[in-house]
């Protein structure tokens, strides 16, 4: 356990040194919150609300679920590159589990980025953009509870992608197409109730909308009562299939780098 | 199969942006005055203009790390070609293909709506525009990519600027006063999409100022091309 702790340590560490991606990032966070804004201005300019949410609910959903989308991929880009240069098979023989180490090192990711990136322009976004409390602290801390799975649930089905990389070449396309997909359906573009009746159907069977809209939902009452619960469930449901999945997927891939004698 | 995951990816990349404000136009029925096959036709010239630039001048991206870094720029300097002529060719970047389709079926998509009829002579203003908005993107990478040649990766700056073209998606009206004279002014991403769409909007406002996105992008193109080579000079005066 205390070595996955170190490598979390270093990780954070090291982002610490590249300030000049720290500036590039929330730069390029601050200029994204600026484009939404305007957006959903005029969006809200002849009318007062979509779907029952006016312009203060709308935004607050779509700063946080910003936020929220950051932090729902993982390292799968790192294990992906480390399959395909072939570096898999000595770090396999390295005294560690190489999916425990990568996930520390993406906590130690998650938790810098949290501190230096998201807290500060969060509070720039309460200050400047409307963006409201949620509605009671009950309310809040079942958000709290759902990011927190909906994070694992990210990084998870970003580990599972970054497998496939045993099997395929392209690795770049197949990152921005997990992206696409997510941003899709995950609702971390715009809350899924806006989605034609047929979208949301199938979103519900995929594991996506656990990522982001749950958590985002639950912030804004979008979903209250028995829903939020149903969804927490269901969010609980993803969490264990999708280790499962990985842990199947890792092992058989595994046996494939053993069989070619690596 | 590698090529077909590349185009396909960036086609879904593209289509989700269209989604997203097919969804929003589900409940609005303007946005500032636009209706959806016009903020649709912005969308597709964008993305066809950013596509040349993905497909031909992609290796931009890499001067940084990939060249300056690891000492293979000096390789390219004693060549007896124009070493920016090489940089750009060594490179052609297949993926972008799937944007290209993608903006091509939006225009075609929006053009019958524009309320405009498409002669020989629209038809050659709009392939015009959309070669220029491709160099508008290209001398703004260049631009800033030959920061490189003093910092040895500028790619978080290229990054960041580049991120400045997502403004460029939407009409620039429904902005701050202060950001639409930036990205028309200063950095020019208002001409690589919007201001040549507005061209063939009835009534936009704007149809004089598009008339100027040929000459932005042609300056734009000099300015960066002037300051390549003054990286250039830089690179090569200190002795590598």
């Amino acid at each position: 356990m205390r070595k996955y702790f170190e490598f979390a340590r270093v990780q954070m560490q090291v982002h610490a040194a590249y300030s000049a991606w720290f500036w590039a990032n929330t730069f390029s966070i601050l200029l994204r919150m600026l484009v939404i804004y305007f957006f959903w201005k005029a969006v809200y300019s002849s009318r007062t609300e979509i779907e029952g949410l006016p312009f203060d609910g709308m935004i607050t959903y779509i700063i946080i679920a910003m936020f929220l989308q950051m932090f729902v991929s993982g390292v799968g880009q790192e294990l992906a590159h480390t399959i395909k240069d072939g570096n898999v098979a000595i770090e396999l023989m390295r005294p560690y589990n190489l999916i425990t180490r990568l996930v520390a090192m993406d906590i130690g990711d998650k938790v810098i980025h949290f501190v230096r990136g998201a807290l500060p322009l969060s509070i720039l976004a309460f200050i400047f953009m409307d963006i409201t409390f949620p509605s009671t602290w009950q309310n809040g801390l079942l958000f709290l509870l759902s990011a927190f799975m909906g994070i694992w649930i990210g990084t998870f089905f970003d580990l599972l992608i970054a497998i496939l990389a045993f099997w395929t070449i392209n690795l770049w396309g197949l990152q921005v197409m997990k992206e696409a997909v997510i941003s899709f359906f995950s609702g971390a573009l715009v809350p899924l109730i806006l989605f034609p009746e047929w979208f949301q159907t199938i979103s519900l069977f995929l594991p996506f909308q656990a990522m982001v809209y749950v958590p985002v939902a639950i912030y804004t009452d979008i979903l209250t009562g028995t829903e939020a619960w149903l969804a927490l469930g269901s969010q609980i449901f993803w969490v264990v299939s999708l280790f499962v999945l990985l842990r199947v997927l890792w092992s058989i891939a595994i046996k494939k780098v053993t069989i070619f004698g690596g | 199969m590698d090529f077909l995951l590349g185009v396909l990816s960036v086609m879904l990349q593209q289509f989700a942006g269209i989604f997203f404000v097919k969804i929003v136009f589900d409940h609005i029925h303007a946005l500032n005055g636009w209706t959806f096959y016009e903020i649709l036709f912005i969308y597709g010239i964008a993305a066809t203009g950013r596509s040349i630039h993905h497909i031909f001048f992609d290796n931009l991206w890499t001067l940084g790390w990939q060249y300056i870094r690891p000492g293979k720029f000096d390789r390219l300097l004693i060549r007896p070609i124009n070493p920016l002529f090489h940089f750009i060719a060594d490179r052609l970047q297949q993926d972008g293909f799937g944007q290209l389709f993608i903006g091509i079926i939006v225009i075609s998509t929006a053009m019958p709506h524009l309320g405009i009829s498409w002669g020989v002579l629209e038809f050659f203003i709009l392939v015009v525009m959309i070669i220029a908005s491709g160099f508008i993107f290209v001398a703004i990478n260049l631009f800033f990519a030959t920061l490189s040649f003093w910092m040895v990766d500028s790619l978080p700056i290229v990054w960041t600027i580049f991120n400045l073209s997502d403004f460029a998606r939407y009409p620039l009206t429904i902005y701050h006063k202060g950001i639409r004279h930036f990205l028309t002014w200063i950095v020019p991403y208002g001409f690589t999409a919007f201001y040549p769409a507005a061209y063939f909007i009835e009534g936009s406002g704007f149809e004089k100022l598009a008339l100027l996105t040929p000459v932005v992008a042609i300056v734009s193109c000099i300015i960066a091309y002037w300051f390549w080579n003054r990286g250039l000079r830089a690179f090569t005066s200190t002795g590598s």
